[in-house]
């Protein structure tokens, strides 16, 4: 089956990095599936899954923020976060989903307001990732 | 007399010993210290260098003027966002970036954003204004750490309070080498890529999702969290390997200074003895007479 190089980077390490058959993951607008020969392509990552599919197998990784950026070369994916489902301590991430919807019930200045959203959102797609496996 | 003076020389080795004891301690502490710090500057560079490529090609693509991070406007206020040391005993390395961002900053009406605690006292002592100082991070530095500070950068040049954006950071060049850097975050600006001289002559044509402006404005600002955090990075890395010449230096200096010490030790010693001698000869040569 035709393949295509991947790299995953985040600012802390290379997350990964080889030939792969298909990935999916979720951009500002939605998801978006990533197959060899695909034009060049970029675009914002929300919060959700990247799902790399190699030898028919399927390894879920819980992604937020960054962006992707597909050339004729390589796919490089650019994260701000990434962990592979196994990785995610699920009882850290129920924790912080807990305490992000509990700063969301306080009466705080709109930003703190985005960030408790914005942190509840994460949490629960790592919720999600590690739960989905 | 003579006893006296070795007992102030034998005070001094003393003290200088249990200097060279701490010096030593501290070099091997900044050693270590660099060495993680070197592999974690190093872990990040793959992300850096895609990411401006990236940004770089997609500014090309973009007009000049369609983004707000982009477009030139005249300078009233200059933000410096200047990343110094947590502690002192680093030899020249808070100085010449202080040094280096009082060039810089020269007559403009500057605001300070500072990166650790030298950094903090430095323009507190000197009235700056100081919009937020931030130490104490470095050591432990994390790309989400550097989202308070660039959104709160983004949010004072969104509301047109400063016009311009400077970094002051130490570039790691080697162990025996750091540089002290100034570079421009915003507006930004990119050279523009060397167009691939006669490979196609046609353009790649990339998609953007949902529009170049669009994603370039999403993208800015993971850059500057990725340029902020590699310069904290590097400029942490700069500081243990400015700490461990110096110490290093000292070491050395101490070292020399006991051997010189011990020498007037002897010296004194034999001094004394000789001394002696004579005051027995000289007893005892009246006592026969």
């Amino acid at each position: 089956m035709a393949t295509f190089h991947l790299k995953v980077l985040t600012a802390e390490r290379c997350f990964y990095d080889g030939e792969v058959e298909r990935i999916v993951v979720r951009t500002a607008t939605g998801d978006v599936g990533i197959l060899p020969g695909h034009v060049p392509y970029t675009a914002a990552l929300g919060v959700g899954g990247l799902t790399v599919i190699k030898d028919g197998q399927k390894r879920v990784a819980a992604i937020a923020g960054g962006f992707v950026d597909v050339s004729k070369k390589e796919t490089v994916v650019l994260a701000r976060t990434c962990e592979w489902a196994d990785e995610i301590d699920v009882e850290r991430a129920k924790a912080a989903a807990e305490r992000a919807r509990a700063n969301i019930h306080h009466k705080q200045s709109d930003r703190e307001q985005d960030i408790a959203q914005v942190k509840l959102k994460k949490a629960i797609n790592r919720v999600r990732i590690a739960e989905y496996k | 007399m003579a006893s006296g003076n070795m007992k102030d020389i034998k005070r001094r080795i003393k003290s200088v010993q249990s200097t060279m004891q701490i010096t030593k301690a501290m070099e091997l502490v900044a050693s270590s210290k660099m060495r993680r710090a070197k592999e974690r500057a190093l872990a990040a560079r793959p992300y850096f260098n895609t990411m401006y490529q990236t940004v770089r090609r997609l500014s090309a693509e973009t007009r000049d003027g369609d983004s707000v991070f982009t477009r030139r406007r005249p300078v009233k206020n200059s933000l410096f966002i200047v990343i110094a040391g947590d502690r002192g005993l680093a030899g020249g390395y808070n100085a010449n970036l202080f040094k280096l961002a009082a060039a810089e900053i020269g007559d403009k009406s500057a605001k300070i954003v500072t990166v650790g605690k030298k950094a903090q006292e430095h323009y507190a002592k000197r009235g700056w204004q100081v919009v937020s100082d931030y130490p104490g991070i470095a050591e432990t530095m994390r790309i989400s750490d550097t989202h308070t500070i660039i959104d709160e950068v983004i949010a004072l040049y969104r509301a047109g309070d400063v016009d311009e954006v400077f970094l002051c950071y130490t570039e790691f060049v080697s162990p025996l080498q750091q540089e002290a850097k100034c570079i421009q975050l915003l507006p930004a600006s990119f050279d523009k890529e060397p167009q691939a001289e006669g490979a196609q002559g046609t353009k790649v044509l990339t998609e953007y999702d949902p529009s170049p402006e669009a994603v370039f404005d999403a993208i800015i600002p993971e850059y500057l969290y990725g340029v902020l955090y590699g310069a904290v990075v590097e400029s942490y890395c700069s500081e243990q390997s400015a700490r461990r010449m110096a110490m290093e230096a000292a070491s050395d200096n101490a070292g020399e200074m006991i051997e010189n010490l011990n020498l007037s030790y002897n010296r004194a010693r034999q001094a004394a003895i000789t001394q002696e001698i004579t005051e027995i000869v000289a007893g005892s040569g009246g006592v026969g007479a």
